[in-house]
């Protein structure tokens, strides 16, 4: 009798944990088994491509690593200061009618899955301006990707920027840049600084868009101009993926993957880390 | 300071043309296609693009069934683990939930699809007893992995910002946790969980790499169309593979394209649809 009593008084306590428990244990369980996967593979052979041949390790993958950062610092430096201009115009200038169309804007920007900016992209920049499969173009076409993101979180910052701060500097006759460079700087940057770490990471992991635009498997090693393509962590672990019948080329896959999540967890973890760190400031 | 006007304002005009570029350009790299092949391709069952059939359908129900099937499993998972993490466990549990839930969705969609290929899989076909394992409920189930951080994180938000007097008034009423769970926290959430859902609902829908890699990419029409356990094809799996061999300029190249385009729109029916819920809410 207790028994069923207990069962009837927390069954949907009860119920809502057994529920949520994948959620509890997945995280760990994910990381924990591309770690283990990844982790034998990771050794200066596999890094540097000595002694390997076929499926394009054996350059190894310091070239498919820096195509990586090329591609993500290349979109980031393209889109932050569109970014910036967009919010600095928001604040400025834009009446409410223009903002509420933004920021609307904004959303449905975001609402646009990646890979249809990738064939936009394939369109556009490599067939009709003849950019080719290039790094310019993977770097644009992330750019328009992270955009969104970057600008709805520069306003976000711009917004927590108390009213009065603004109107007692506008009081003392601050005009438009000296407000910006002397008021709303020193109060947003980490706002600011938050959001561009989490637009790295976001470029470092999209594949879709860059696969047909800005990537070959092979061949390249260190491109030459923003005209060449390039080989990126993503990319590589797409293809060595799918060489089932090679267990060695499907452990590097998995220890490129590991490689690829220790650096989009570096910016992520970081971003994260400062918005706390600002939170904090904020509140104390 | 005399610049910083009009180079604001040109910022703003280039971006706002860029914005306008998307959906012109991809209704002009489609238009070949639409013109010869003309809108009721929506409804064709066959797509063989070296005989010219390019039946939209099979993708389009694949593509649904994939979303459904996450649906399905991250919802309640995913609102269940808020509910937990912000009401029933300590504060130190929900944090470390949360920081679980960041690190899952900071993961690159690729690592997902590896996940995917060699761990679900293996898993799938012995369980089912199927041929490979490549199949609609794979990518349901990878997808589902992939959405639960979006709606658990949108949940917990939520669900903490139900403001403290609201509680407290429940509390005093002498409601049961039940009772304020389901009369007051949930209703009072709901409008930002339902955000989330459909949030999760376009990062689904546009998802590629991961789905590319477990789904099979075979296109046909499920038989029957419940069956779920067979390869079949996705929208965005159907691009991925095989806009590397169509060639420029060809009517399969621009099929790819209307692919593209109806993903657009999908992706902008469902933002509108939050959009304009939200703001009547």
């Amino acid at each position: 009798m207790m028994f069923w009593k207990a069962l009837r008084q927390y069954r949907v306590k009860g119920l809502l944990i057994l529920i949520s428990l994948p959620a509890l244990v997945l995280p760990t369980i994910s990381l924990v088994y591309i770690l283990w996967q990844g982790l034998p593979a990771l050794n200066w052979q596999t890094l540097s491509g000595e002694g390997v041949t076929g499926f394009g390790l054996e350059h190894g993958m310091f070239g498919q690593i820096w195509g990586s950062l090329l591609l993500m610092l290349g979109a980031n430096v393209l889109a932050a200061p569109a970014a910036l201009g967009l919010a600095l115009f928001f604040n400025l200038y834009a009446n409410d009618n223009t903002q509420r169309t933004i920021f609307t804007l904004l959303h449905l920007l975001q609402s646009i899955p990646p890979i249809v900016y990738g064939l936009f992209g394939l369109f556009v920049f490599v067939h009709l301006l003849h950019l080719g499969i290039s790094l310019l173009a993977g770097m644009i076409i992330l750019a328009m990707i992270i955009l969104p993101l970057l600008v709805l979180n520069a306003l976000h910052a711009l917004k927590a920027i108390s009213v009065e701060q603004t109107e007692s500097a506008r009081s003392l006759g601050l005009n438009d840049m000296q407000l910006i460079c002397r008021v709303w700087a020193p109060l947003a940057w980490p706002t600011m600084l938050t959001g561009q770490l989490l637009g790295m990471a976001r470029a470092l992991s999209e594949t879709a868009p860059i696969l047909f635009t800005a990537t070959v498997f092979s061949g390249v090693l260190w491109p030459s101009s923003i005209f060449e393509p390039v080989t990126t962590l993503q990319t590589h672990i797409f293809y060595l993926a799918q060489e089932g019948g090679n267990a060695h080329v499907v452990s590097i896959a998995w220890g490129a993957a590991t490689l690829l999540i220790a650096l989009v967890l570096l910016f992520s973890l970081t971003a994260l880390f400062l918005r706390r760190i600002d939170q904090h400031h904020r509140i104390s | 300071m005399i610049l910083l006007k009009p180079g604001l304002y040109l910022i703003t005009s280039f971006i706002a043309l860029l914005v306008l570029a998307v959906p012109f350009f991809l209704v002009q790299a489609s238009a070949p296609f639409w013109a010869s092949a003309g809108i009721m391709v929506l409804t064709g069952t066959e797509w063989f693009p070296y005989e010219m059939l390019f039946g939209m359908l099979p993708a389009i129900i694949g593509s649904t069934w994939a979303i459904l099937i996450a649906l399905f499993i991250a919802i309640p998972c995913g609102v269940a683990t808020a509910i937990v993490t912000t009401e029933l466990v300590s504060s130190s549990l929900a944090s470390a939930t949360r920081m679980g839930m960041e690190v899952l969705a900071a993961i690159p969609s690729i690592v997902y699809g590896l996940i995917g290929l060699w761990l679900l899989l293996p898993l799938l076909q012995a369980s089912f007893d199927l041929l490979s394992g490549h199949s609609l409920l794979a990518a349901g189930l990878i997808l589902a992995l992939m959405i639960l951080p979006l709606i658990t994180l949108m949940s917990m938000d939520a669900l903490k910002l139900v403001s403290s007097t609201q509680r407290e008034a429940g509390m005093s009423l002498g409601l049961s946790w039940e009772a304020l769970l389901f009369r007051v926290l949930l209703p009072q959430a709901w409008p930002a969980i339902r955000g989330g859902i459909l949030l999760a609902m376009g990062r689904a829908l546009g998802e590629t790499m991961a789905v590319m890699l477990v789904v099979g990419s075979l296109d046909r029409m499920p038989e029957p169309i419940m069956n779920v356990l067979q390869p079949a094809q996705t929208l965005t799996s159907r691009i991925g593979r095989e806009i590397g061999e169509a060639a420029f300029g060809s009517i399969h190249f621009s099929a790819l394209m209307a692919c593209g385009l109806l993903l657009a729109l999908i992706g902008l029916s469902i933002s509108l649809f939050a959009h304009t819920r939200v703001v009547k809410a």
